[in-house]
C-alpha cells in the first residue's frame, strides 16, 4: 500500500478547504485512504487502491478530494489524442531502433511556470518514487527524469550506447564514469543496473549537440540532470517497456504539473518501430478507451436503481465524465485514470460517488445449510477423546528448521518439503510430522509439573511424486506424554482406547524407526495399511532436544481411519 | 484474648481430640506418656504437639536432655546368640575341658576374643586352667556379672533403648563399659542423646474440651469411608470426622482443550450457524490458484519474489485444470468473454504452474468456485504462509478467516447486511461503519470497521464482490461475495494476550494455565 506524505497547507489549499483530520480521515475513505500519523506539518496517509497511482501525489489526491466537495473537474488542454496530435514546435525525441528489445518506450513533455519552490520540489521527488517504485515496479516497467530544459537543444536522441565506451558524470558523482562503472560503482547504478545489466547496449538519453541528460533508467547526468529550487522550465521524460502504464504516469505528472499552475509543452516522440498507437505520437497522450455499462448492472450489483442523473452527479463527484443513452452508462476515463478495466469499474464508482452513507444494510434471505468439513468433524472427535485421555491440547506453527524437524529426529527428511527462497533458516521447512512441535513443547517446558501429555490435531504435508502437485497434505494426530516411569504399555493403552471409540480396528507391527527406541516401536496398520506410529522415544532424539524425562509418543493419519 | 472455639474444633485432628478429651488444662503431658495412656506411638505424639502448639493449646513446659543406651548390630547378635563368655561357658559345659584354640574354632571366634573372655571369666572365678593348659568350668556360681548383662541385654532388645536414670549405679557402670563412642560397631551399646520435653496443656483447652464434649466429638471418628465399611456395613457405628474443607487443594492436571483452539472452533461453529459450509485444501498451492485465478496481474508488485514462499522441489504442479486454465489465461490477457479488457500482458503459462506454500485463504474461495451449489455459502479458516519477520504482530504462518457466498441475491445491500451480520454474530460489535476498500480481485470492495466493547474502533475485515474476470473464467454466472475476518485481535484479546506468537504458544504451563474470557 503506497503512504504519501503531504504538508498540511499546501494541501487543504489545493483542495480549496481546510479540514479538520477527522473530516479529512471521512472524506478519504471515497479514495480508499486513511490518515497513518500526523506530524506537523506533515500528514501521513496511507492509499489502498494500487490502481490509482494519481492518488500518490499531493496534487493527485487534492484534486479527488476537492472536486468530490463540489468543484470543477479540470480541463487539460494539452493532451494529443489519435485524432488530433498537438503542436510541439521543435520538441521532439528521435528513438533509437536498437532500443526494440531493450527498453522500447519514452514519453515526455516540457513545463513553464513559477520558480519551483522547496515543496514542489519535494512533491515532484515523492511523485517520481511513487510512480517508479510501486507502479513502476522499481524502475523495471517505468523510470523517470527531469531536466532543466533551458540546457537542452533538440531534438533529443533516446540512443542505445555501448556501456564500456559511453561515459558522462552522474549525478551525485564526482567524475566521469563509463555506463558500465556506474552500474558498478555509482549507489544508483547498484540498485538498478540490474535492469539492463543484461544487454549488450544501454539506453542514453542526450541533446543534439551530444549532451547527457541521462543513462535511464539509471541516473541522470551531473549537468543538465541536476534540477534546483528557482528553476522555471523543466524537461520530464519517462521510460519504459509497457506503452500503457507509462503514457498514463505521464498523464498524471503532466495533470500534477498543470493543478500546480504551470504549462505543459507537450513533446513528439519519432519511433523507428511501431507502437501500439503508431510510430510518432506527441505525450501527454490520451490514449483510455471509454468503458461501458448497463443501467440494470448497476441495480443488479448495488441492489438500488438511480435515475440517470443520479448516476451521472455520482461519477462527476468521482471525477468522471460520462453519458447515458438507452441505458448503456459510456464513461469516458480521466486522463490520468486508468482503471476502468469491465463495467464494474465504473458501477463501483457510482456507490462512491453516491457514498456509502447512502446504502443500507439489507439482511440475506438464500437458504443454506451450514456444515463443517469432514476433516473438522474428525478432529473434534479425537480432541474430546484425547482430552478424556488426559492430554492438553496444543497448536504450533508448521515452518520450521533443518535442525528441528531432521537432525534432532534423526530422519533422512527425504520427503520433506522445502522451501526454495526461506526468510530464515528458522522457518525453512513445511513439517511433515507433528512429533517434532510436540518434542520442542516438551524441551522448552521441563518446569511444568508432570506428568505431561500433549497433543495436536493439525495439518502436515509430505512429498508425494505421484501427486499433480508433487505433495499432499493430511491431518494428523500427535501425542506425547512425559513422565518418569512413560512407557509402551501406557501409548498402547492409550491408543487402544482412543481407536476403539474411533471405531477403527487396527493392528500393532514392530517397525524400526530411529525416533523411537528399537523394538519398541509400533507401526499401526488400519486395514492392512500403515496410518500410524506409537513407541517410546529414543533417549539419541530426547538428548538431542535437551528433554530429561523419559517420553512415549505417536501419530496417527487420521485420513486413513 | 480468647481463642475462635468452633474454628478451632472444625481444624482438629482425631489425635488431637483425643488428647483434649483425655487431660484437662495444665496437665503436662509427654511423648512417653501419651504412649503409655493413648497407645499413640512416638510419630504420633510428637505429631500431635506440634499441632497443638501451632494452635495456642499446648505450651512447652521444660525439656532436658537424656541419655539412651541403644543396641548396635553386634549387640543385637548378642542378643540371639549369645555374648562370648555365656558361649564359652556353655560350650565347656556340654563339651567338657577345651583348649582355646579348639574353643576358637568350634565357636568360629576370633582367637583374641576367646582369649579376652577367659581371661575376665577367669579373673572373677569362673572357669581355670587344667593341667593340659585346657580350659575348665572352676566356679559356676560366680555368674553375677554374665546375668546381669544378660537382663540389660534383653531389657534392651524388650523396649528398643535403655535410658539413663532407668539404670541403678552398677547397671550404669556395666554398660558404659560395653558402650563406645557412636556409631561404633565394635560394642554391644550406642549411647545417643534425646531432647526429653514436657508440654503442658493451656487454658484456652477448657471451652475446646467443653465444645468437643458437647458435639459429642470423641476423636474415634473415621477419617475416610471404605469399601470394607460398605460391605460389612460397620459404617452404621462409626461417625465421619469433620474436614477442614477451606484447606487449599492439591492441583489436577488434566486433559483440557487450547484455548485458541477453542476460540477458532467457536468462530467455526458461529459461521455454520450462519448457514455456511467449511471448505479445506493442501497447504502447497499453484500460482494460479493463489493468485491468477484472482485476477492479480502476474506482474502486480504484491507478487513479488519476496512475497511468497517457493516451494524447492518439484518446483512445477504437473498441469492446471482445464478449462479454467485457459479461462483465466485469456481474462487476463484480454477480458476473455467477461467484458473486461484484461490485463493486456503475455499470461505466463510456466509460471502460473509455479508451487508456493498458500499465501491467503482467498485460493480456498476460488477453487470452490467450480463446485459450488448456487445459492450457496462456504467458509475456511485456513493456515496460511508469509515472507515476512517473526515479531509479536507478524508469523510466518498464521491462520486467515474467509469465505463466500454465491447467489442471484447477492448485491452491496446484502453484502452490507452479512457484514453486519459477522460484525454482531462473530465480534460482538455495538457499532458498524463501511468505507470503501481495495482488493485486487473484488468491485466494489468494502471494508468492514466496527465499534468492538473492549477494543474500540478497529477494521474487522475486508469484502467485496468478486470481479466477473475472477467469477466467469471459473464457470460461475452469478454475483459472489468475498469476505476475510480478521480474528486474530478478537482471539489474543480473548485470550488476555498481546503477541501473536503467544497463540502458538510451545509452553505447556502457559497452555494448561490459559483460558478464555
Amino acid at each position: 500500500m503506497p503512504k504519501i506524505e503531504v504538508r498540511r497547507d499546501r494541501f487543504f489549499q489545493l483542495i480549496g478547504k481546510q479540514m479538520t483530520i477527522e473530516e479529512l480521515e471521512q472524506t478519504l475513505t471515497s479514495a480508499k485512504g486513511e490518515v497513518d500519523e500526523v506530524d506537523e506539518p506533515i500528514l501521513k496517509l496511507e492509499l489502498n487502491d494500487t490502481n490509482r497511482p494519481d492518488l500518490w501525489s499531493t496534487a493527485g489526491l487534492a484534486r479527488l478530494l476537492r472536486i468530490l466537495g463540489g468543484g470543477e473537474r479540470p480541463v487539460y488542454g494539452f493532451f494529443s489524442r489519435p485524432s488530433e496530435m498537438k503542436e510541439v514546435e521543435n520538441r521532439t525525441v528521435q528513438v533509437d531502433p536498437e532500443l526494440k528489445n531493450i527498453r522500447p518506450y519514452i514519453c515526455a513533455f516540457a513545463v513553464q511556470g513559477p520558480p519551483l519552490d522547496e515543496a514542489t520540489l519535494i512533491d515532484l521527488i515523492q511523485s517520481q518514487e511513487k510512480l517508479c517504485e510501486n507502479y513502476g515496479r522499481k524502475r523495471k516497467s517505468i523510470a523517470m527524469g527531469i531536466y532543466r530544459s533551458t540546457l537542452i537543444q533538440y531534438p533529443v536522441r533516446y540512443d542505445a550506447v555501448d556501456p564500456d565506451q559511453t561515459r558522462f558524470q552522474p549525478l551525485g558523482g564526482d567524475r566521469v564514469l563509463s555506463l558500465r562503472e556506474i552500474n558498478r560503482e555509482h549507489p544508483k547504478g547498484q540498485e538498478y543496473g540490474s535492469i539492463v545489466d543484461g544487454f549488450p547496449k544501454f539506453p542514453f538519453l542526450q541533446d543534439s549537440r551530444g549532451e547527457v541528460l541521462s543513462f535511464p533508467p539509471v541516473i541522470n547526468s551531473a549537468a543538465i540532470g541536476a534540477v534546483e529550487e528557482g528553476d522555471t522550465e523543466l524537461f520530464v521524460e519517462l521510460t519504459g517497456t509497457d506503452m500503457d502504464s507509462l503514457l498514463l504516469a505521464t498523464s498524471i505528472m503532466a495533470c500534477d504539473f498543470a493543478d500546480l499552475g504551470y504549462t505543459v509543452l507537450p513533446v513528439q516522440i519519432q519511433y523507428p518501430y511501431d507502437t501500439p498507437y503508431g510510430p510518432t505520437i506527441v505525450t501527454p497522450f490520451y490514449f483510455q478507451k471509454p468503458q461501458q455499462t448497463e443501467k440494470t448492472a448497476v441495480e443488479k450489483l448495488l441492489g438500488e436503481s438511480f435515475s440517470d442523473e443520479k448516476i451521472l452527479q455520482a461519477l462527476a463527484r468521482m471525477g468522471c465524465r460520462a453519458e447515458i443513452r438507452s441505458g448503456t452508462i459510456t464513461l469516458y476515463p480521466p486522463e490520468y485514470r486508468n482503471d476502468f478495466l469491465h463495467g464494474v469499474d465504473i458501477i463501483e464508482d457510482v456507490m462512491i460517488g453516491v457514498g456509502m452513507d447512502h446504502f443500507k444494510p439489507v439482511t440475506p434471505t438464500d437458504f443454506t445449510v451450514g456444515r463443517l468439513s469432514e476433516a473438522e468433524a474428525v478432529a473434534r472427535k479425537v480432541v474430546m477423546l484425547m482430552v478424556g485421555l488426559g492430554f492438553q491440547e496444543m497448536i504450533f506453527n508448521y515452518l520450521g528448521s533443518r535442525k528441528d524437524f531432521i537432525e534432532k529426529m534423526q530422519i533422512s527428511g527425504d520427503e520433506m518439503i522445502q522451501i526454495a527462497n526461506p526468510l530464515s533458516e528458522n522457518y525453512e521447512f513445511l513439517r511433515n510430522s507433528i512429533l517434532p512441535s510436540l518434542l520442542q513443547a516438551e524441551s522448552v517446558s521441563g518446569s511444568a509439573p508432570y506428568p505431561h501429555h500433549i497433543f495436536e490435531v493439525g495439518k502436515v504435508a509430505k512429498k508425494d511424486p505421484e501427486d499433480n502437485y508433487g505433495s499432499k497434505t493430511y491431518n494428523h494426530l500427535g501425542f506425547l506424554s512425559a513422565q518418569a516411569d512413560a512407557g509402551f504399555n501406557l501409548i498402547s493403552a492409550q491408543l487402544a482406547a482412543l481407536l476403539y471409540y474411533l471405531n477403527v480396528e487396527y493392528t500393532l507391527e514392530e517397525t524400526e524407526d530411529p525416533r523411537f527406541i528399537p523394538g519398541r516401536a509400533g507401526a499401526v496398520y488400519v486395514q492392512g495399511k500403515p496410518a500410524g506410529v506409537i513407541g517410546e522415544l529414543s533417549p539419541a532424539v530426547l538428548e538431542n532436544w535437551g528433554i530429561e524425562v523419559p517420553c512415549t509418543a505417536g501419530e496417527l493419519c487420521l485420513d486413513l481411519l | 484474648m480468647g481463642i475462635d472455639v468452633a474454628g478451632t474444633v472444625r481444624g482438629l485432628h482425631p489425635l488431637e481430640v483425643r488428647v483434649l478429651r483425655a487431660y484437662p488444662a495444665g496437665a503436662l503431658v509427654t511423648v512417653q506418656k501419651l504412649e503409655e495412656d493413648l497407645s499413640f506411638n512416638t510419630g504420633q505424639a510428637n505429631q500431635v504437639f506440634s499441632w497443638l502448639s501451632t494452635k495456642g493449646l499446648l505450651e512447652e513446659s521444660s525439656r532436658r536432655t537424656v541419655r539412651l543406651f541403644e543396641l548396635t548390630d553386634l549387640g543385637k547378635d548378642w542378643v540371639n546368640r549369645g555374648t562370648p563368655e555365656e558361649r564359652i561357658l556353655e560350650h565347656l559345659r556340654s563339651k567338657g575341658p577345651s583348649s582355646l584354640p579348639e574353643i576358637a574354632v568350634a565357636l568360629t571366634m576370633e582367637s583374641k576374643d576367646a582369649g579376652s573372655a577367659f581371661g575376665a571369666l577367669s579373673r572373677e572365678g569362673v572357669l581355670g586352667m587344667d593341667a593340659e593348659k585346657r580350659a575348665v568350668v572352676k566356679d559356676p556360681s560366680k555368674i553375677g556379672r554374665i546375668q546381669k548383662i544378660r537382663t540389660l541385654l534383653n531389657r534392651a532388645a524388650e523396649q528398643g533403648y535403655l535410658a539413663e536414670d532407668e539404670l541403678s549405679p552398677e547397671e550404669l557402670n556395666l554398660i558404659q563399659g560395653m558402650s563406645k563412642k557412636r556409631m561404633a560397631t565394635d560394642s554391644p551399646f550406642r549411647t545417643v542423646e534425646r531432647a526429653e520435653v514436657e508440654y503442658r496443656l493451656t487454658r484456652d483447652v477448657e471451652p475446646v474440651r467443653k465444645e468437643l464434649e458437647q458435639r459429642g466429638i470423641t476423636g474415634d471418628e473415621v477419617g475416610a469411608l471404605t469399601p470394607e465399611m460398605l460391605v460389612k456395613k460397620t459404617w452404621k457405628q462409626v461417625t465421619f470426622r469433620k474436614y477442614n474443607i477451606k484447606i487449599p487443594p492439591t492441583r489436577v492436571l488434566m486433559g483440557r482443550t487450547n484455548a485458541y483452539c477453542d476460540f477458532l472452533r467457536s468462530v467455526k461453529d458461529k459461521l455454520c450457524s450462519l448457514g455456511f459450509e467449511e471448505f479445506d485444501g493442501p497447504l502447497v498451492e499453484t500460482e494460479f490458484w493463489n493468485s491468477d485465478a484472482l485476477f492479480m496481474p502476474q506482474f502486480h508488485s504484491a507478487r513479488d519474489i519476496h512475497d511468497v514462499y517457493y516451494v524447492k522441489d518439484p518446483t512445477h504442479a504437473k498441469m492446471i485444470e482445464q478449462p479454467y486454465l485457459d479461462q483465466v489465461a485469456a481474462a487476463h490477457e484480454n477480458g476473455w468473454k467477461t467484458g473486461s479488457r484484461g490485463w493486456r500482458y503475455t499470461f505466463d503459462r510456466e509460471f502460473t504452474r509455479r508451487l508456493i506454500l498458500r499465501s491467503q485463504g482467498t485460493v480456498l474461495s476460488a477453487k470452490q468456485l467450480p463446485r459450488a451449489k448456487i445459492p450457496g455459502k462456504y467458509f475456511g479458516i485456513v493456515r496460511c504462509f508469509r515472507y515476512d519477520q517473526v515479531d509479536a504482530t507478524h508469523l510466518s504462518d498464521f491462520y486467515q478467516t474467509e469465505g463466500i457466498v454465491i447467489g442471484e441475491s447477492v448485491n452491496l445491500k446484502t453484502h452490507l447486511g452479512f457484514l453486519r451480520m459477522f460484525a454482531e454474530e462473530i465480534a460482538g460489535a455495538t457499532e458498524v461503519k463501511y468505507v470503501p476498500g481495495y482488493f485486487p480481485f473484488t468491485e466494489p470492495s468494502i471494508e468492514v470497521h466496527i465499534k468492538h466493547p473492549i477494543l474500540g474502533w478497529f477494521e474487522l475485515g475486508g469484502s467485496g464482490i468478486f470481479r466477473p474476470e475472477v467469477t466467469e473464467p471459473l464457470g460461475v454466472h452469478v454475483p459472489v461475495l468475498a469476505w476475510g475476518i480478521g480474528i486474530d485481535r478478537m482471539a489474543l484479546m480473548h485470550l488476555g494476550l498481546n503477541d501473536l506468537r503467544e497463540l502458538f504458544s510451545y509452553n505447556i504451563e502457559n497452555v494448561r494455565l490459559r483460558k478464555g474470557k
